[in-house]
């Protein structure tokens, strides 16, 4: 191999790892997002902003069926204390009585309303319409951010699904 | 020379023995950077052609209100896919192609410096190209969530998501390789008495791009991966219901996208500095203030990824860091753009089909410049992110800007490339066939932006009917025009209007045009002597040292 050649190499080596660096360095912005959002306070989603002394909301779950369809909804977290702060999980069991595929959408509302703004859907099984299969029996789940501070009147509400043909 | 300038690997295959191969196997199996800088250049026209019509597609939904022709489905992954397959099949290979052809002749290198990689390079841009085409027809269709694949859609989407994800992983790869190979080439292989400082514009554009890409492909490729492993391998990084958060990808995707739009404008840049002084038969102005905006665009591109991300709920300090470091951009951009006319001011200049896409380029990508400036305007930005306004600009810079340069390097090379002369009235119909069908599509989007249609639908209210009409009918013409230019090219490689002479702009001066035309397959395996290259620097007026 003559100069050239090994000068080629070695410039290759050196930007082959720094393409490896780069690759690894996308990982490494995981973590450190989370550092900063946690630093500049943007993180409005972490459980331990929720302490035992926080406020907490009576939340409860209610679940209605069109009527004439052939679906039963059942809510298995039927009350959850929903903690300023903190983030609320709760799930529910959808079954197809039917012999037939059905698509179907999950209607939210909350009562009162403004509970709307103080409980936010991070994920909710009502974001999609959803398709079961012929008697098919499925577990989905709504997951809510609670807000930082609760007024304190507030003390129970009620988030409630009707599910409707789609 | 060739058989020192070696592949890191396969040391042990003959390379000579590929060297006459004919018919498929010399393409197969080819390591000459010539014969790769053409499968770049075709495969890249090939890819333009299919996003192409991908954008017709589009557009014929689009003449009027209501669904036409696709349903809503399949209109997204038209959109979708002409959007990956114009950024990373048509675009990015034609410069890496251009380099290839042309960064050893005009630096006086007998090959690039790894002939074997270079290989490599190209061919895995077929079976990702196959990848994205083969998504189309897998249940669920191709990924139609846009080219840049956010979740929750992309974490939700079929099977065709994952073609796409193996799709970039390919591309990226063959990016990074390309990359390797071009800096290399310009860092080593220089002819003694081409000082960095001296090397044309193109290759300095080529080399900030490469080194560009090198830094910026792992990520998307990290991105890709965590999209991946969150669809199928449980992993959270982006899915909200498991404790990851959707906007990181959105931080992680534009830490590579924003350069990644530099990266196809920056060898833009290279070419358009290289036809101008031809045709002005004057030296560029300002050559190492070029070099330094070159550098600053590349660096500052590192500092303003989240200019698309406005809409998230940055906080204000970070919108305003964000929107002042992006208008610091446009200093650099500035700084070319009035070199540019700099260098046409007081020159002697002639205007062949070159020209008059060198020209069209600075009017017109400054038109997408001034765009992006008031994008880069935060409290604007969120009124017209998402709209057709975006469409507009990013269309003035990509097609105007990234496009347009590449016609007018086919037509400056073609002689060289081919041996003859292209057909000039055919090239200026071509230009200004371009011209003016190109400002009827995508001037229109600016209005249609304003007045808040949104991107990415299928259908729309019925006040935007007239300009969306008109955008539609400006494609087709546009589309059409082009079947002008791939029939000059190919007239012109079958024997065009006459042989070329070694140097057919007399306004020329760089190492290139010292060559035969057509470029043997063999050039500079001794490098030009001394002499030779201190001519063509002193008619740069570049003889005197800057270092
Ligand atoms: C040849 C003429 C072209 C026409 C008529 C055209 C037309 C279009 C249209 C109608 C859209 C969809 C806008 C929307 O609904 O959001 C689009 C999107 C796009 N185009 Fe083009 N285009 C052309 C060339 C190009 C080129 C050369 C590039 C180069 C990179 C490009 C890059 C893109 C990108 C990145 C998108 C966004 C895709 C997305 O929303 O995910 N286009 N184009
Ligand atoms: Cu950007």
């Amino acid at each position: 191999m003559n100069a050239v050649a090994q000068g080629n190499r070695r410039i290759a080596i050196r930007l082959g790892l720094v393409a490896a660096l780069m690759f690894s360095f996308g990982y490494v912005l995981v973590p450190f997002y989370d550092v900063l959002c946690k630093a500049l306070g943007l993180d409005q989603a972490r459980p331990e902003f929720a302490t035992a002394t926080a406020t907490a909301l009576r939340l409860e779950f209610d679940t209605n069926v069109a009527a004439g369809l052939p679906v039963t909804i059942e809510t298995l977290d039927r009350v959850v204390a929903a903690k300023a702060g903190g983030i609320v999980k709760a799930r529910f069991r959808i079954a197809n009585t039917s012999g037939e595929a059905l698509t179907i959408r999950a209607i939210p509302s909350f009562a009162p309303v403004r509970a709307a703004g103080l409980l936010q859907k991070l994920e909710c099984f009502c974001f999609d319409a959803l398709k079961l299969a012929a008697h098919e029996t499925r577990d989905v789940t709504v997951v809510l951010v609670v807000a930082q501070t609760l007024p304190e009147e507030l003390g129970a509400a009620t988030l409630s699904y009707t599910l409707q043909p789609a | 020379m060739t058989a020192s300038t070696e592949t890191l690997h396969l040391q042990h295959a003959d390379h000579q023995a590929h060297a006459g191969a004919e018919g498929w196997r010399r393409w197969l199996c080819a390591t000459n950077h010539k014969d790769i800088g053409t499968l770049y250049l075709w495969f890249s026209f090939t890819m333009f052609v299919l996003g192409g019509v991908m954008a017709l597609g589009i557009r014929a939904e689009l003449f009027k209100p209501g669904l036409q022709f696709w349903q809503p489905e399949l209109f997204n992954q038209l959109t979708t896919l002409h959007g990956i397959i114009m950024v990373f099949g048509a675009i990015m290979p034609a410069f890496t192609g251009l380099a290839n052809w042309m960064l050893p002749l005009m630096l006086g290198a007998p090959d690039m410096a790894f002939a074997r990689m270079n290989n490599w390079s190209f061919w895995l841009l077929p079976p990702a190209a196959a990848l994205l085409v083969i998504s189309l027809f897998v249940p669920g269709g191709a990924p139609a969530g846009g080219w840049t694949l956010y979740p929750p859609l992309s974490i939700q989407a079929g099977m065709g998501m994952d073609l796409a994800i193996f799709a970039i992983h390919l591309l990226g790869l063959s990016s990074i390789m390309g990359s390797i190979n071009i800096v290399t080439t310009v860092l080593n292989m220089r002819a003694p008495g081409m000082t960095l400082l001296k090397m044309p514009m193109f290759a300095w554009t080529s080399l900030v791009t490469a080194y560009l890409l090198i830094a910026v492909a792992p990520v998307l490729a990290g991105a890709v991966t965590m999209l991946l492993t969150d669809r199928h391998f449980g992993t959270n990084f982006f899915k909200a219901a498991g404790g990851g958060d959707p906007v990181l990808f959105q931080h992680i995707f534009w830490f590579f996208g924003h350069p990644e739009v530099y990266i196809m404008a920056l060898p833009a840049f290279g070419i358009v500095s290289q036809i101008l002084p031809t045709f002005s038969r004057k030296p560029l102005f300002g050559y190492v203030s070029m070099v330094y905006a070159v550098c600053s665009i590349a660096i500052l591109s590192f500092m303003v990824w989240a200019h698309h991300m406005f809409a998230v709920g940055l906080p204000a300090t970070a919108q305003l860091f964000f929107m002042f470091m992006t208008m610091l951009i446009a200093v650099p951009t500035g700084v070319k753009v009035f070199n540019w006319i700099a260098t046409m001011w007081e020159g002697e200049m002639s205007f062949e089909t070159p020209m008059l896409f060198a020209i069209g380029f600075v009017c017109l990508f400054t038109v997408g410049g001034f765009s992006g400036l008031v994008l880069s305007i935060a409290p604007i930005d969120i009124q017209m992110t998402d709209t057709y306004y975006v469409v507009a600009h990013f269309h003035y810079v990509l097609v105007a800007g990234a496009l347009f340069s590449l016609f007018g390097a086919t037509y400056y090379w073609l002689p060289k490339w081919s041996g003859y002369m292209y057909n000039e009235r055919l090239g200026k119909l071509h230009f200004w066939w371009s011209m003016i069908w190109f400002n009827v599509t995508f001037f229109p989007m600016h209005f249609l932006g304003l007045a808040g249609m949104p991107r990415r639908i299928p259908d729309y209210p019925l006040q935007f009917t007239d300009f969306n009409s008109v955008a539609s009918i400006g494609a087709f013409c546009f589309g059409l025009g082009q079947l002008l230019f791939l029939y000059n090219v190919i007239s012109t490689i079958r024997g065009g209007v006459g042989k070329a002479p070694a140097k057919p702009w007399e306004g020329a001066h760089t190492l290139e045009w010292e060559v035969a035309s057509p470029a043997p397959h063999h050039t500079w395996e001794s490098p030009p002597d001394e002499a030779l290259v201190k001519k063509g620097l002193r008619a740069q007026s570049l003889e005197h040292d800057h270092e």
